[in-house]
């Protein structure tokens, strides 16, 4: 089976191939073009020669894409609009009526100064469902539905969000109002709230919605492209794309819910490094992972803790401050990349990023036009990039051209050194990546004393030595192929599909056979769609659970309820959850009842793991494989020095070898920095571990 | 600072540091962040444990409730991020209890949990609970563990606790002042059946406080464990260092203003409807001194106290959280001092006077469960004050806000009780516009989600939109208010406890004033006086009740405004043409197009 993992980042698209029966691994990269899919298709293309197989071959193209993610932070989705129940057309202008900050004056709420539907294009039709059976009390004005669309068509709205209340309850309304839209405006995206989160909670219902329809055409129109490139190369596979909660998805429920793919990229890049901290653990323990992703354009911050990778709270989901309803992983994203640009602001401050150089021009010493210095060139600059090198040797790099950039727009106006303001560009988006780790792990109490920090993305080993020195984090590792990571994680998960049944019922009007025909009916639908994703029976796994609560309480735990054919007792079931609750909150109240909110079912596909290639051993000593010695520059306390450092080639060490700084370790896709104080260790199964010299 | 005006209570300052002068000198940064943030983390564990266990919808989904840790002087080292005036009063209510304990002669033990809500002590107000857990490590009292709530139900004389007519303080709520209600483990029950049987909705009031007991046990065993994690010493030290972290930054902001007093005064509404002078129109007056890097607020023209109108505000638990929350708000807003983190050193360079008797300091018993809008209202006058000085970091006049408590009897004789929070709106900040439809200054509640209201109560939400046309013009303009309406699926009654009917929100540096708010019954004869207050009133089946949020005050000129601006309100229906050309001077054509050259000639004539 041969598997084809493709993650878009700002700057590169990587590609990762494995075929599990030949063996074959293979790994490449290109820039990330204006239209993403286009270099994705290079990149594939490319992968298929340089692996020698033909495109019809390929049984799985899986995509971590940051489409979505791009069109909400810089707010760039379609003009949208809404058509909600008559009375309530303020619904995702006022919100939850809580400011976002409680000791603030000049904040702002995002969804009031930047709304994802404007109010003139928030039209109101008459329509009433209520509960608790979503019963029609005023029935739904369809003309009033007919003139809404067209006057949205008229004010140039591309993308409509359908969301009335109650529909949770019941969809009536909005399937029939969703049929008008469709018939009146043929070209809009629609989406209606009870399809995009089937829960009650209005306004974040409504906003999840406004934001599926703000993003859904480019979103939608860019999957088209990519699939009709594949196909015209001619890869017959499906394409699956990167959840933001870990699991894959088929193009076409991507295309329905682009909110579930807002952090797409990102999560295969935390899975990538979980399975790597995994590998390198020496024990059998479940390790503590940072994982650091850092690219050309920004750098992600995902934890492991214990082995499990976190999954952010659905009442904290949010994206650039706007709530989502959808499940993801914890991740955070800060601006700062190979490709960020340093400056002396306005007030002669010294400043790095957010703006980023990008692929195009991209940093000074890639020679094409670029002239703001980067960070890269700032490594470039103090001698830790060898042209050579970088990406094996099949770019230039234009080495006075990084110095010149430096030296013109930081150290000349700073009146410092070329070489310190170099380290001072590294000093200062370190600091920032710094404090994003201690956000998500002192700030939660964890101490990153107690985990391994994983570094990857094309930038980020040559940072991960300053990092754990200033986070008192014992040891990096440094993945075989860290610049690709990413691509690599994208193949290491399954295939997943989430089902849901809105109960609402109390567990004892409930009976077993009810319960049984629902979940029955999920399982179906969960195994029919992985079985039309080829995969085989016994790679199919299924989890059956519950979301229960006290009645009268406003938040479900969910249990798991059994096995598919055989769920368990409803008294088990109801056992089980005043357990969970005195588990989870310390108290049960095992006299009150309980409710049933939803019934789910989570489909597995099991996709042939990425088994590790063995890596061979040490024959030789070191030594016998330093490249060149060059005069590189580091810190040494708050002076900088110039160093001789041997530099490598990653290709050519073996496990067992170890180096001590400085060094510098060159691989075609990224650069891992040694310094003075730190060690070098090739592990068991080829990654690069970095501790501090004792 | 001492006490040394007997006519003033001054508030009483932090104790001394004991444990050493410094203690940035003697922890390394990173174990102070590492524990700072071990603190925060257990606050919000907390809050969420709080949220999720909880069964009123005024602590799961309004979230008016709040945690704290405090050291074993009562210093607060850490709080939720939920509502402040359910966090800042958190320090007064551990400090009532333990002058109570000091009164009667009883200890903190390990295993007690005490439940409180004396307004003379230090709590807010009768329904806010405060639970408070002493935290010992190897046998020495430590630090307390503190969850405060809003609850629903309180056994006053009337359902719920929006509750305007009062007479004293006995008639406002069960009375609990520092009772333990668990004793070394052992709960007391007879207690525990007491409060039971003396409130209307015992199944939700009772859950909810096992629910703060659990959130706050939480709290304790996490605050236990990094004791155990390092050693008290350490995590003593770290929590002073925080503490006069927050202070230095605060005193430092402050030491940036001109020293000089600076002076806020006007009304609240009171009661519109009484026929004694003294209940309506009530004045208030803020005198703020900046010396230094000190502050002193003086509340001492403020109105007496109203015997028998519980619109009084306990000093410790409403009055000074009102001015600290704003000084906060401004001098270190947290769009710029994100990580100055909310603990004791922030109370430490400000100093609140008022006068007992004063409505802002009343002498027991007179009745004070009605003190939230009042106390907003010093909140803005708080800020109208700091507006003199540092205009460029306030806002201009916000709305005062109205809360419901609807009730009935079911067909099984049992009551139901629901409370509603109505929202107000900022006014125009110096570069940008108001917030729209929140809730302000020292409250910072959710509203409840309209699918969560009609699927537990006999009630409608039928109408929740914003005002149009009623802002407070400007060059930047005022919030609008929300227009909510409620109404009734079967007979019960209402109360409504607000204020903002009569008085707008104030315009600033050549702003319009705001619109003040509303509330409307149906098929009510008399809608001329305008009234913010309810008393257990009547409603039928079928009935709608409309309560309007005030639209805060306007900054800066109108017709310095972008016509920009005023054309994208006016697209979005918040401005009409008309309201258009004759308040900002921008024409606007049918097509909504601006006319440029009538628009300048306009805009001429009228300067």
């Amino acid at each position: 089976m041969t598997i084809i993992g493709v993650d878009i980042g700002g700057t590169f698209t990587d590609v990762f191939l494995i075929d599990n029966e030949t063996e074959t691994q293979a790994i490449h990269k290109v820039s990330t073009t204006d239209d993403p899919s286009v270099g994705a298709l290079t990149g594939i293309r490319e992968i298929c020669e340089m692996a020698d197989t033909p495109p019809e071959n390929v049984d799985y193209v899986l995509h971590g894409t940051t489409i979505a993610t791009n069109a909400v932070l810089e707010h760039e989705g379609v003009e949208t609009g809404m058509i909600t129940t008559e009375n309530y057309r303020d619904i995702s202008h006022i919100g939850r009526h809580q400011r976002p900050q409680n000791y603030s004056i000049q904040q702002d709420i995002p969804w009031q100064s930047n709304p994802l539907t404007k109010r003139r294009h928030r039209k109101t039709v008459s329509e009433r469902l209520t509960p608790p059976d979503g019963n029609v009390k005023v029935p739904l004005d369809e003309d009033a539905v007919v003139d809404a669309a067209r006057e949205l068509k008229d004010e140039g709205v591309e993308a409509i969000a359908i969301c009335f209340l109650f529909s949770y309850l019941n969809d009536v309304h909005e399937q029939r109002a969703k049929e008008i839209v469709e018939d009146v405006y043929p070209e809009a995206y629609v989406t209606a709230s009870s399809e995009v989160y089937s829960q009650f909670r209005e306004f974040e219902r409504f906003t999840t919605t406004a934001m599926n329809a703000f993003i859904g055409p480019n979103v939608v129109e860019y999957i088209n492209r990519f699939k009709k490139e594949l196909t015209s190369y001619g890869i017959t596979a499906d394409l699956h794309i990167m959840q933001s909660n870990g699991g894959i998805a088929t193009d076409g429920m991507a295309a329905e819910k682009p909110v579930s793919l807002l952090l797409s990229g990102p999560a295969a890049g935390i899975l990538g490094g979980q399975w790597r901290s995994e590998l390198s653990t020496p024990t059998d323990e479940d390790p503590n992972t940072i994982t650091l992703d850092m690219g050309g354009t920004s750098a992600d911050i995902g934890i492991i803790d214990d082995g499990e990778v976190t999954e952010a709270n659905i009442r904290e989901t949010e994206i650039g401050g706007y709530p989502v309803m959808a499940p993801m992983i914890d991740i955070e994203t800060i601006g700062a990349g190979g490709g960020s640009i340093a400056y002396v602001d306005q007030g002669g401050a010294f400043r790095v990023g957010p703006k980023s150089a990008g692929a195009n021009p991209g940093p000074a010493s890639y020679g094409r036009g670029g002239t703001e210095p980067t960070v890269t060139d700032a490594h470039v600059a103090l001698g830790r990039v060898r042209p050579e090198f970088f990406l094996g040797g099949e770019m230039d790099l234009d080495t006075e051209a990084a110095k010149d950039a430096v030296s013109k727009t930081l150290a000349n106006p700073l009146g410092m050194e070329m070489v310190d303001a170099g380290l001072g560009v590294l000093d200062i988006v370190n600091n920032s990546m710094a404090n994003a780790i201690r956000s998500k792990t002192i700030q939660k109490g964890r101490d990153p004393a107690n985990f391994t920090l994983v570094t990857f993305g094309g930038a980020g080993p040559m940072h991960a030595a300053d990092l754990i020195e200033e986070l008192n984090i014992p040891r990096a590792v440094i993945p075989v192929n860290p610049g690709v990571l990413s691509a690599v994680g994208l193949t290491t998960t399954d295939i997943q599909y989430d089902y849901v049944n809105t109960e609402f019922s109390l567990m004892s009007d409930l009976d077993q056979d009810g319960l049984r025909d629902t979940y029955d009916d999920l399982a179906n639908q969960a195994r029919t769609q992985l079985r039309s994703d080829g995969i085989p029976r016994d790679r199919i796994s299924l989890e059956l659970t519950a979301d229960c609560r006290y009645e009268g309480q406003g938040y479900e735990l969910n249990l798991t309820v059994g096995t598919s054919g055989k769920i368990d007792d409803i008294e088990t079931i109801r056992q089980r959850f005043h357990e969970a609750h005195e588990a989870e909150f310390g108290h049960n109240f095992p006299g009150n009842p309980v409710e049933v909110v939803n019934e789910r079912i989570t489909g597995y596909g099991e996709l042939p793991s990425s088994e590790q290639v063995s890596f061979p051993e040490a024959t030789t000593p070191v030594a016998d494989h330093v490249l060149a010695e060059e005069v590189v520059y580091f810190r040494d306390d708050e002076e900088s020095v110039a160093l001789d450092t041997p530099f490598f080639e990653r290709n050519d060490l073996r496990a067992g070898h170890s180096i001590e700084g400085p060094a510098i370790i060159g691989e075609k896709d990224s650069t891992t920095v040694v310094p003075p104080n730190f060690t070098a260790t090739v592990l068991a199964h080829g990654d690069l571990e970095l501790t501090q010299t004792e | 600072m001492s006490n040394t005006n007997s006519k003033h209570t001054v508030r009483e300052q932090t104790k001394p540091l004991v444990a050493v002068d410094n203690p940035e000198d003697e922890i390394d940064p990173i174990q102070r962040r590492v524990i700072g943030g071990s603190l925060i983390n257990i606050c919000d564990e907390m809050g969420h444990k709080l949220t999720r266990m909880s069964y009123s919808s005024i602590i799961r989904e309004s979230e008016d409730f709040g945690c704290a840790l405090l050291d074993e002087q009562g210093r607060q080292l850490c709080e939720t991020d939920s509502t402040p005036l359910q966090m800042g009063p958190i320090p007064a209510y551990v400090q009532g209890v333990i002058d109570l304990f000091e009164e009667r002669d009883e200890a903190f033990n390990e295993g007690d949990v005490i439940l409180h809500n004396d307004p003379y002590y230090g709590a807010s107000h009768a329904p806010d609970f405060g639970i408070i857990i002493p935290v010992f490590h190897e046998g020495e009292l430590t630090g307390f563990s503190v969850t405060t709530a809003h609850h629903l139900e309180i056994g006053a004389d009337k359902p719920g606790t929006c509750i305007i007519e009062t007479v004293d303080s006995y008639s406002e709520s069960i009375r609990l002042s520092a009772l333990k209600i668990v004793e070394e483990g052992d709960r007391n029950d007879t207690a525990w059946d007491m409060i039971a049987d003396n409130i209307r909705t015992p199944d939700m009031v009772m859950g909810d406080i096992e629910a703060q007991i659990s959130a706050a046990r939480v709290g304790a065993r996490r605050l236990t464990e990094l004791f155990d994690d390092y050693d008290h010493h350490t995590v003593k030290i770290a929590g002073q260092a925080l503490m006069n972290y927050s202070e230095r930054m605060l005193r430092s902001e402050i030491s940036k203003l001109p020293d000089g007093t600076y002076s806020a005064e006007g009304y609240i509404d009171g009661y519109l409807e009484s026929e004694n002078p003294a209940e309506k129109d009530v004045f208030l007056a803020v005198d703020l001194e900046i010396d230094g890097d000190d502050i002193e607020v003086d509340l001492s023209r403020c109105d007496d106290q109203l015997d028998n109108k519980p619109i009084n505000m306990p000093f410790e638990g409403a009055v000074i959280p009102a001015v600290l929350l704003v000084i906060r708000s401004t001098l270190l807003d947290t769009e710029k001092f994100e990580m100055v983190p909310q603990n004791d050193g922030i109370t430490r360079p400000v100093s609140v006077h008022a006068p007992k008797g004063s409505i802002a300091n009343p002498r027991f018993p007179a009745p004070t469960i009605a003190r939230f809008t009042p106390g907003n209202r010093i909140a803005d006058l708080t800020l109208k004050a700091l507006t003199e000085v540092v205009p460029e970091k306030t806002c201009a006049g916000i709305g005062n806000l109205k809360v419901s408590t609807n009730s009935g009897v079911t067909d099984d004789d049992e009551y139901w009780v629901y409370m509603d929070i109505s929202s107000g709106s900022y006014g125009a900040r110096p570069t940008k516009d108001g917030l729209d439809a929140v809730d302000t200054l020292y409250a910072n509640t959710r509203n409840n989600p309209i699918e969560d209201i009609e699927s537990h109560y006999p009630l409608r939400v039928s109408r929740y939109e914003l005002r149009e046309n009623d802002e407070g013009a400007g060059e930047f303009r005022g919030g609008y208010g929300p227009i909510r309406e409620l109404q009734y699926q079967t007979d019960g009654r209402m109360s409504i406890e607000g204020d903002g009917s009569k008085y707008p929100p104030w315009g600033f540096a050549g702003g319009q004033d705001g619109s003040p708010g509303a509330l409307l019954v149906e098929s009510e004869i008399d809608e001329t006086t305008p009234r913010s207050k309810m008393s257990n009133k009547p409603i039928s089946e079928g009935q709608r009740v409309t309560l309007i949020g005030p639209c805060g005050g306007g900054w800066g000129d109108p017709l310095d405004r972008d016509p920009e601006r005023v054309q994208a309100d006016v697209l979005d229906d918040l401005v009409s043409r008309e309201r258009a050309k004759e308040v900002y001077g921008v024409v606007i054509t049918e097509d909504g197009e601006i006319d440029q050259e009538s628009t300048v000639e306009l805009r001429e004539d009228r300067r």
